[in-house]
């Protein structure tokens, strides 16, 4: 399962997830096991979190998405840190993208009926070894020679050799040690009768010493004999060394081969006990097992205790302070063993239960625990083969949602839907939209600002666009019309000129993209058209309130609103297209209305205002009329006014 | 029971004072309409398509007042009365000499005068 995700580069990330792996030893130490496995995990939240500033949540909620769905990799199964957890033991997982190939080529594979023959071979052998039968010497030797054949098949990888290797090597070490044994009595032997030479030999010195004294007190005189006896002497103390230094010289050799007898008898266990930590770490668990009763059966009862890997069993059991003994290494073999074969049925009963994703996540994990075991024959060739399709497919959707092809992971998400009942697809399809539409509403905001000359601000929003959706359609669009409005960014001040001149406003008004980028950084034309700009767009919105209007059957009101329009600028086209086809349905309020009009032009406030009101009497709620009523009768008095004061 | 005599003369020359009374009655009533029963009445219509072919005439407008319009101390009020015969309002105006209390709903006959720019402007003016 893809773990991590790495907020600051995605694609880094989705390669990263991407690798696969598999291994054989165990990681080390407790920092790379499970339970810091929810390290990465926070990593995810924590970029989930800081994605916004970033402005690339869009596109990590998607991948994250995506990685969750895409991803049929079992919890256990640790790529980032290479781990893979089973019942708190750990095993080194190495590289994702091996492990995939190895669980393709599973896949791929069907049961053979070889494989099939060396399963009842392993069961024999194991059986053999058990310790309920009773083991001579002879049956033991024919367990042995069953190794050999067991070898032959290719599904053994040679490891039965290795076995009966090892269990050679202990025989014939112990035949050493015999051999060891007997030489060793013989030395023995003979410093027994070294110690008795050298004893004697001190007594007689000493009887001699005894006698030379009594001489001496007796023939003080003689002188002439005297120099032989200082000769013999001299002699004695130089043959009692010299049989003093065979003594120490057989004494050595007895120390030296009771040496030698513990080193050999030690190393043969060590090398035993070494092999089937290395058997278990491989996930070899029957010859772990194998290997293990034949231990059981060399060595004695008090040598069970493990001397050597202890280090790489703490590693392997974290947390454990159990005293590991052979014993507790055949436990765990049988344990792995029994739990492959349940998880090969619990695979098989999802299956048949259409629960397909999950059947695939749980053969994975199944698959690395029980590689070597062929209780995972018990998967059929057809079973695998839709297993394969369906573990292809999410593969290939995971890639595609790396180099975030919507379009694809949507095409593939519907095919995947139809290997797997219990795959999400709408959850897919939703987060698809989603990033589409976010990356739609970034290529919006570039535009906005590339048209008001916020470059920078124009770019920022267009790279957030590409990182959401890189092969978004509306980004190309951007591009061609940045670049046509760039190209006609020279000529623009020319163009502008032109049709203010000839008071095209409305043709200013339908270029003002390439005008406005042209006219960016002129002072004198940019604030003229964005008067134009404001009065175009101005008409045009009472253009579209006066249709609403006559939709709703209010044409006086919706020519009001024409007419206040026609103020602004009665020379546009649109405009005044409108009101030619609403005059003919208020003609009786027009006419009136420009009568009035005419008359106030003349001067004529009286007559105006009876205009007004005649026109206010089919339009009451005619807000020309409210104001031309009260600015001729206004004029009216104020004329009045004048006559009276002069009357005056 | 006394017996009351009746005289045919008498009875004659009752009739003629009444007939005389009525008559009399008649011919006050109309000389009290004074100038306004001469006067002819705006053709609201025409004088609204084009008032200046009215300039200088006066008419006879009889007519409700529908609102004011504009009132100055010292000049007058501008009045709109919906009149008579037409259902367009009319804008009057009424100066501060000829003015009385009006209010909205009022009927009144106007003698008024088409002066220049069109204006309607009343001389004289009475409920009826």
């Amino acid at each position: 399962m893809w773990k991590i995700y790495v907020s600051s580069s995605l694609a880094a990330f989705l390669v990263a997830a991407a690798l696969p792996a598999q291994g054989g030893f165990p990681v080390g130490g407790g920092s790379q096991g499970p339970g810091n496995s929810s390290s990465p995990r926070a990593q995810t939240a924590q970029a989930g979190v800081s994605a916004p500033a970033d402005g690339i949540f869009e596109s990590n909620t998607f991948l994250e998405t995506a990685n969750r769905i895409f991803d049929p990799t079992s919890d256990s199964m640790d790529f980032e840190n290479g781990s893979f957890n089973w019942k708190g033991k750990t095993f080194n997982i190495a590289e994702q993208r091996a492990f995939r190939s190895r669980f393709e080529r599973f896949l791929l594979a069907s049961p053979t009926e070889e494989e099939a023959r060396y399963a009842q071979l392993m069961a024999d052998i194991l059986e053999r070894l058990s310790v309920s039968n009773k083991n001579t010497d002879d049956t033991i030797l024919d367990t042995w020679e069953l190794l050999f054949r067991a070898s032959d098949f290719e599904i053994d990888g040679g490891n039965s050799t290795i076995v009966a290797n090892q269990v050679f090597n202990a025989w014939r070490i112990r035949k050493e040690s015999r051999g060891v044994a007997m030489s060793q009595r013989e030395l023995e032997d003979m410093r027994k009768y070294q110690q008795e030479v050298v004893a004697n030999r001190r007594r007689m010195l000493e009887r001699l010493e005894e006698r030379r004294s009594r001489e001496t007190a007796g023939s003080e005189d003689e002188g002439s004999g005297s120099s032989a006896d200082s000769v013999e002497e001299s002699d004695l103390p130089s043959e009692a060394a010299f049989r003093a230094l065979d003594l120490a010289e057989t004494e050595a050799k007895i120390l030296a081969l009771e040496t030698e007898a513990a080193s050999t008898g030690l190393q043969a266990k060590l090398q035993f006990q070494s092999q089937i930590v290395s058997f278990l770490m491989q996930r070899r668990f029957e010859h772990a097992l194998v290997l293990s009763g034949f231990y059981q059966l060399i060595f004695k009862g008090s040598h069970q205790e493990l001397q050597v890997g202890k280090s790489q069993l703490e590693q392997f059991l974290p947390g454990s302070d159990l005293s590991y003994t052979v014993d507790s290494m055949s436990f765990i073999a049988r344990e792995a063993i029994n739990d492959v074969d349940k998880g090969v049925e619990a695979v098989n009963a999802a299956y048949e239960e259409n629960r397909t994703m999950l059947a695939l996540e749980r053969l994975q994990e199944v698959f690395f625990l029980g590689e070597y075991l062929t209780e995972l024959n018990k998967i059929s060739t057809e079973q695998r083969r839709h297993l394969l399709d369906l573990y292809r497919s999410l593969m290939e959707a995971g890639d595609l949602a790396e180099a975030k092809d919507y379009d694809g992971v949507k095409m593939l998400a519907e095919s995947i839907s139809e290997m797997a009942d219990d795959f999400p697809k709408a959850r897919v399809l939703s987060a698809v939209e989603t990033a589409k539409s976010m990356s739609d509403m970034a290529v919006f905001a570039a535009s906005q600002y590339r048209n008001t000359g916020e470059v920078e601000k124009a770019r920022a929003e267009l790279m957030q666009a590409i990182e959401i959706w890189p092969s978004n359609p509306a980004i190309r669009e951007f591009q061609m019309e940045t670049t046509k409005l760039a190209t006609a960014g020279s000529q623009g001040v020319k163009i502008f000129d032109d049709l203010l001149k000839r008071n095209e406003r409305r043709a200013i008004y339908e270029r003002r993209m390439e005008l406005g980028f042209a006219l960016a950084d002129d002072a004198e034309r940019k604030p003229l058209l964005m008067e134009v700009v404001d009065e175009v767009a101005r008409i045009d919105l009472l253009v579209k309130q006066s249709e609403e209007l006559v939709k709703q059957g209010e044409a006086y009101a919706a020519w009001e609103l024409l007419a206040e329009a026609s103020k602004i600028d009665n020379t546009d086209g649109p405009m005044n297209q409108a009101r030619a086809e609403l005059a003919p349905r208020v003609a009786d309020f027009v006419q009136r209305v420009d009568r009035a009009e005419r008359q106030s032009s003349a001067g004529h406030h009286a007559a105006a205002l009876a205009a007004y009101l005649a026109a206010q009497d089919i339009y009451p709620a005619s807000r020309i009329c409210r104001v031309g009523v009260e600015r001729e009768a206004s004029a009216l008095m104020s004329g009045l006014r004048e006559e009276s004061a002069e009357d005056d | 029971m006394r017996r009351i005599r009746h005289y045919p003369g008498k009875l004659v020359i009752d009739c003629l004072r009444l007939f005389s009374l009525i008559s009399l009655g008649v011919f006050l009533s109309a000389c009290g309409k004074g100038e306004f029963s001469s006067l002819e009445a705006l053709p609201v219509d025409e004088y609204l398509k084009k008032p200046g072919n009215f300039l200088g005439n006066t008419y006879l407008i009889s007519a409700q007042i529908d609102s004011q319009i504009k009132w100055e101390e010292g000049v007058g009020r501008i009045l709109a009365v919906e009149a008579e015969g037409s259902s367009s309002r009319l804008p009057v105006f009424v100066p501060e000499g000829a003015g009385r209390n009006l209010y909205v709903g009022q009927r009144y006959e106007m003698r008024a005068n088409i002066r220049e720019g069109g204006l309607i402007y009343v001389e004289d003016l009475r409920k009826f």
